[in-house]
């Protein structure tokens, strides 16, 4: 004769179950203690971004920063400095970290460590090198992922590096610093594509590197309006804008310093078939 | 077989599959994590950061707080973890120096007194 199994063994086993759950994921979680930078909490990795680029900014070390963002995961570093630095820019950051993330963007696009030029001597070195290698994985541990294992063997980036003559703890002052903004070019933009009156600004250092988050005040008979650059990442870092009326005359200049470019007025364009209409100005402004 | 033999078998039974289903076959996953979870490796270069900013910036309030991420422990004893990290690791002098550097400025700083009311004999009454 076949013994029945009781009916409570059916409520006792969903029971056990919802008992074994409730201690595997509330009591006593897998704990996980030694994550990898890419599991960071996104704000948590614009941290880490941030710090990459001080770090970037104190040793122009290109490999070690390109080896460092790599363990993020992040699909494009670029982009994604370029993204940080626009919030950054927004949120009324100090201008020197929007300044160093948006440096290392830019770093990183040209494959060139920009070093700020300083008052002292400089001379040519290579960043190939024992430094330029990033720090060794614990010995018996899985390796970092990515490119924390580049290879060291990079191309050489030449650069310019300052011979440091002055003892710390002094910071690196950079000779552009204060200096006033100077006008490179003014060219007149016939684009029918543009939007009518488009006044298109680029501000560069002396290295031509974008520089981010420059006020621009632009003034005009009764009205003034401050703008900054770097809100339009997607075109460059340097890069702001503005619409002029037709028929008004303006005045631009760099808040920080620089001389005022007067008369400024949208010029007349023709187009293909004889049309006229309203064209835009680009202005670029360089900091010797 | 007395039946409440049946149910005790029959919970076991459920704890255990509830537990590996928990453990192994969804557990739970942490995607948000802090930087004070890092692998000691990653923490140690987290430091080094910290610390070639510091060399070049000297600012020492911008070095704690950055460090604060990594912990509750005291900035000086995070440093101090990174440095002996970095040895075993075989991190280049250059890098141990720097986190001896900073090391030693932690154990030296003295926030500044947060001024309290004014100053005895000054200021309106």
């Amino acid at each position: 004769m076949r013994k029945r199994v009781p009916w409570e063994v059916i409520p006792a086993l969903a029971v056990g179950i919802g008992l074994g759950l409730l201690y595997a994921w509330m009591i006593a979680p897998v704990r996980y203690l030694n994550t990898f930078p890419n599991t960071l909490r996104p704000d948590f990795k614009d941290q880490y971004r941030i710090l990459i680029a001080a770090s970037y900014s104190a040793t122009h070390d290109l490999v070690r920063a390109k080896s460092r963002l790599g363990l993020l995961g992040d699909a494009d570093p670029v982009q994604a400095l370029t993204a940080l630095a626009q919030r950054l820019l927004a949120s009324g950051q100090p201008f020197e970290v929007v300044q160093q993330v948006a440096m290392l963007a830019d770093d990183l696009k040209s494959g060139v460590a920009h070093i700020p030029p300083t008052a002292t001597a400089a001379s040519i070195v290579s960043a190939e090198g024992p430094s330029a290698t990033p720090p060794a994985p614990p010995a018996g541990t899985e390796a970092p992922p990515a490119s924390t294992t580049e290879s060291p063997t990079l191309e050489a980036v030449t650069t310019v590096v300052p011979i440091t003559i002055t003892p710390r703890p002094t910071p690196t002052a950079t000779a552009t610093e204060g200096a006033p903004f100077l006008l490179l070019s003014d060219d007149k933009v016939c684009n029918p594509n543009l939007t009518d009156g488009l006044l298109q600004i680029s501000v560069i250092d002396s290295r031509h590197h974008q520089m981010p988050g420059i006020e621009i005040i632009i003034t005009w008979d009764g009205g003034e309006e401050h703008f900054f650059t770097g809100f339009k990442p997607e075109i460059a870092n340097g890069y702001a804008d503005y619409i002029m009326q037709s028929g008004l005359s303006y005045s631009v200049r760099i808040a920080a310093s620089g001389t005022p470019v007067p008369d400024l007025t949208a010029p007349i364009c023709t187009d293909s078939s004889g049309q006229a209409y309203t064209g835009g100005l680009h202005l670029t402004f360089q900091q010797p | 077989m007395p039946r409440w033999l049946f149910s005790l078998i029959a919970l076991a039974v459920g704890i255990g599959l509830g537990l590996f289903y928990g453990w192994e076959i969804n557990p739970v996953q942490f995607v948000d994590t802090t930087p004070a979870s890092m692998r000691a490796d990653y923490r140690a270069d987290y430091v080094l950061m910290i610390a070639e900013a510091y060399h070049a910036d000297q600012n020492m309030d911008s070095a704690i707080r950055r460090l604060a991420l990594l912990g509750s422990a005291p900035p000086a004893d995070i440093a101090a973890q990174a440095l002996q990290t970095g040895q075993s690791l075989g991190y280049s002098a250059d890098d141990v120096a720097l986190l001896q550097e900073l090391r030693r400025a932690l154990q030296a700083y003295q926030p500044a007194p947060t001024p309290v009311g004014t100053a005895p004999g000054g200021g309106p009454p």
